[in-house]
């Protein structure tokens, strides 16, 4: 739940994804769900050249499955905030795994 | 089946249990080979090593103090 | 959870407390297909799925020369701050 939460704190503001096939996105993150589907407006797809058949996409659902990166903006993410939010995490889920 | 070791009879994370803190091989689905001290595994395969080397087609390519490796990447594990 | 281990201590009793230990100190992480990423560890899950600041990203691609020999080319890229999907987490480990 932990990404769930931070990726809501990060809604209307402008990312790139960086999916697995190496296709590269930009846009305003308008919403996304616990699954880390995200959902994309006024997308911009980088490397145009190499994906002419993107050119004309304006908004974009994108499987959370398919994400290899998303780049953030720096100023947008509360550092502090985030990790102690980790930590929280780290404590609910200890032994989970045995 | 007689004068087994001690493993013998046991399920595989009993297995497990029993060689931490024993040196370890363990490779990656991709053919990559680590070599260390098992510090710890848990349900997922997630694996804790110490004192790790990385191999690449029988090179070594790295070295770690520690190492944490996901998973899903792991093909075996074997205790020398 | 009747372990005799007691969890949120500091000890190292399952993998991913070495990743814990590492929260705001420097990592290395192995990713599928070649690539690395050294950065700044502020966020993980269970699934590996990470936020890394101050990232350096290498990227290895194989390419064959005018002899046909393969030579390895690495790139380089830089990112302020960056969100890992877990499945392509291989390896990763602290910085000394």
């Amino acid at each position: 739940m932990l990404f769930f939460s931070f990726f809501k704190t990060l809604t209307n503001q402008t990312v790139t994804i960086e999916l697995k096939n190496d296709i590269r996105i930009r846009g305003t993150l308008k919403s996304v769900d616990q699954y880390l589907n995200i959902k994309l407006d006024n997308v911009d797809v980088l490397d145009l050249d190499k994906y002419p058949h993107l050119s004309s996409v304006k908004n974009m659902f994108i499987r959370g499955s398919v994400v290899r990166y998303v780049m953030l903006p720096r100023s947008e993410v509360d550092i502090g905030l985030l990790e102690d939010a980790t930590r929280r995490e780290a404590a609910n889920q200890a032994g989970k795994a045995k | 089946m007689e004068n087994g070791t001690s493993t013998e009879g046991k399920d595989p994370s009993t297995f497990l249990g029993e060689i931490i803190g024993a040196p370890v091989t363990i490779k990656l689905n991709s053919g990559v080979v680590y070599k260390g001290e098992l510090q710890s595994v848990d349900g997922y395969m997630n694996i804790a090593l110490e004192k790790s080397e990385e191999f690449v087609n029988g090179r070594l390519t790295r070295s770690y103090g520690d190492a944490f490796i996901r998973g899903n990447n792991v093909l075996y594990i074997s205790a020398h | 959870m009747a372990d005799t281990e007691d969890a949120g201590t500091s000890s190292v009793s399952e993998p991913l407390d070495l990743v814990r230990l590492s929260l705001d100190e420097i990592v290395f992480v192995k990713l599928r297909g070649d690539r690395e990423l050294k950065g700044r560890l502020h966020a993980y899950d269970s699934h590996c799925n990470l936020v890394l600041g101050d990232v350096e990203e290498t990227i290895y691609v194989v390419e064959e020369d005018e002899n046909e020999q393969e030579t390895i080319r690495t790139i380089k890229k830089q990112e302020e701050m960056l969100f890992v999907r877990g499945d392509s987490v291989v390896l990763i480990s602290p910085q000394a």
